[in-house]
């Protein structure tokens, strides 16, 4: 399935099983404007991973806009995932991890949300999700994967099925090629056309711009044309939808090299969201009104304290 | 230098032990044990090893300090290159990994690790952190080295895994080789309490820390694994010790241990 056409502007357009491309010139929305574009029940990849470059922006946005039943697809992730959970936009959580790690454990909406059912789990490995993701970008149903077979992950994606292979005669596991409605990404820079700077590692954020039916990236800055340098540009323009400038859009994941990440902000959240006490309340504060409500709550002291991230003062950030 | 050192420091030295020169290593993520143990070994007996980074991809890296997140700049500085989350992915289907630590909140006598849910599918009793890449990984990296410091728990180490995350060498659905996988699967793992090697597809008790008791290890574990009279861990060198303390001054490390046994001395000879 693909047309070509172009827009009332000239602008050439596709839409195909996975990236409509876009050439417009100007793709600059507003926070508010680009999300209400995700659809209740979407499938929803959420770039970046761990407590680095999260869409956090895009995520908050979601929370205000009551968002409901997202299916995310992700790698490992955390606070992203755990907010969106508390505030009950989610349906399903396709995701390799969740959490923070040894240093403040299992997301904690993630695992209640999980333990009671309110949630499904159909947790994923990295290789089998990037699979999936290439399948799409090849155009072709699905790919064999390597591993898998044998652990209880299988139970957990009744989409999976095996294969002798017509070659060498091995069991291979198929998994079906994945297209995300929506991929949210967090860069650190882009133009007002769409062509995306992100620092390493890029985890998935390339993957998920190809394989995504639309790609909304938030950015650190928005770039002047011709401030870009060809060899910077990690996302081209023509593959992504929506350009928004949200500073501290990763906030309080890292977004390098600008800011690292805010621990503190990480364990004030773990210690609220296992209390399981009225986290609506809780998220509504949280999230704040809008972006610049939200950077003007954390103060600018924070902010600046987040940016010096030289070796010392990191150092001395995390002891405190 | 201090005289003394503590049961995390030794248990990363013993760790690094694992890995042997010119091996291409992967730790995963929340594994600050691990990355220490790979940094260890690559600044001593390990020289040539290739040394990548959980989560950031960054090979051979000198950082600055361990964070406690794992994808995070500190863990990338001075490396010789980043390689991307495909290319990590790639070279461990095609076998170029040569070993990789994983860990699990249970682990079986045959090698099987379990980080996603304590109790059934349709009953979840804990829903556990999530697996990252390691049912991908553990069936194509070349030995992987299993490590938890949850031993004493008695829960940690069980007859049989309530849901299988990574493949050890034989799943409720078949060994390594009837399941197509190429890797050659768990080696080694490594407790708080002392050091098992894996023998014909078991876990065979090797060596005991010298403050553990025969009768503890046999109390804390839930499947048959030889005899507990067997040699102690050998004591590391005091420059070994020197370097776990530098590479990691916030003490991530520690974040892994049960209060008790952070009380664990023995004293430097």
């Amino acid at each position: 399935m693909c047309s070509r056409g172009a827009n009332a502007l000239g602008h050439a357009t596709r839409e195909s099983s996975t990236v409509p491309v876009d050439t417009s010139p100007d793709k600059v929305v507003s926070l508010s404007e680009a999300v209400a574009g995700v659809a209740d029940g979407a499938v929803v990849a959420l770039g970046g991973g761990l407590s680095s470059r999260l869409p956090m922006a895009l995520v908050r946005e979601l929370c205000r806009q009551q968002r409901r039943d997202l299916h995310l697809v992700g790698s490992a992730h955390g606070i992203d995932v755990d907010l969106l959970i508390a505030a009950g936009a989610v349906g399903v959580v396709e995701e390799s991890y969740v959490g923070f790690e040894q240093d403040l454990g299992v997301a904690p909406a993630y695992r209640s949300a999980i333990e009671t059912g309110a949630v499904e789990l159909r947790e994923t490995c990295c290789a089998t999700l990037l699979a999936q993701l290439r399948a799409a970008e090849y155009g072709i149903p699905f790919m064999p994967v390597r591993g898998v077979l044998g652990s209880t992950i299988l139970q957990l994606h009744p989409e999976y099925r095996e294969l002798e292979c017509p070659f060498t005669g091995e069991r291979l596991l198929l998994a079906p090629a994945l297209s995300p409605d929506v991929a949210l990404l967090h860069a650190v820079a882009a133009d007002a056309a769409g062509n995306v700077v992100l620092p390493k590692p890029y985890v998935l954020d390339v993957r998920f711009a190809y394989a995504s039916r639309r790609v909304i990236v938030s950015t650190e800055r928005i770039l002047e044309p011709g401030q870009l340098k060809l060899d910077e540009v990690t996302i081209p323009h023509f593959v992504v939808g929506a350009v928004v400038e949200a500073p501290y859009g990763a906030h309080p994941a890292s977004c390098y090299p600008d800011y690292s990440y805010d621990r503190r902000a990480l364990q004030d959240w773990v210690k609220v969201a296992s209390s399981n006490g009225r986290l609506r309340n809780v998220i509504e504060a949280l999230v704040a009104e809008d972006e610049s409500a939200y950077r003007a709550a954390l103060g600018s002291a924070r902010l600046e304290e987040l940016r010096a991230w030289d070796a010392r003062d990191r150092l001395l950030d995390l002891m405190q | 230098m201090t005289d003394w050192y503590s049961l995390d420091e030794w248990f990363c030295a013993r760790l690094a032990q694992t890995i042997h020169d010119a091996e291409m290593v992967f730790h995963g993520f929340a594994s600050p044990c691990a990355t220490i143990a790979m940094h260890l070994a690559k600044r001593t007996h390990a020289p040539h090893m290739v040394l990548i980074e959980g989560a950031t991809y960054a090979v051979n890296p000198d950082p600055w300090f361990i964070p406690p997140t794992s994808n995070d700049r500190a863990l990338m500085h001075d490396a010789s290159y980043v390689m991307s989350f495909e290319e990590l992915f790639d070279a461990g289907a095609r076998g170029d990994l040569d070993r990789m630590f994983l860990s699990g909140a249970q682990i079986d006598r045959l090698g099987n690790t379990n980080v996603t849910l304590i109790g059934t599918r349709d009953a979840i009793g804990v829903k556990l952190g999530g697996g990252g890449g390691g049912c991908n990984l553990s069936a194509t990296v070349g030995a992987l080295t299993l490590w938890t410091t949850r031993h004493r728990s008695a829960r940690t180490l069980v007859d049989r895994c309530d849901f299988v995350t990574d493949l050890g060498h034989r799943t409720p659905d078949g060994t390594r080789a009837e399941l197509g996988h190429r890797g050659g699967g768990p080696e080694m793992l490594v407790t708080e309490l002392g050091v098992f090697k894996f023998c014909d597809g078991v876990a065979v008790l090797v060596e005991r820390f010298p403050d553990v008791e025969p009768a503890e290890i046999e109390r804390a574990t839930g499947f048959a694994f030889g005899t507990a009279d067997v040699p102690l861990v050998p004591p590391p060198p005091a420059e070994v010790i020197e370097l776990v303390r530098a590479l990691d001054p916030l003490g991530v490390r520690q974040r892994e241990f049960a209060p008790r046994e952070l009380a664990r001395m023995f004293e430097l000879r």
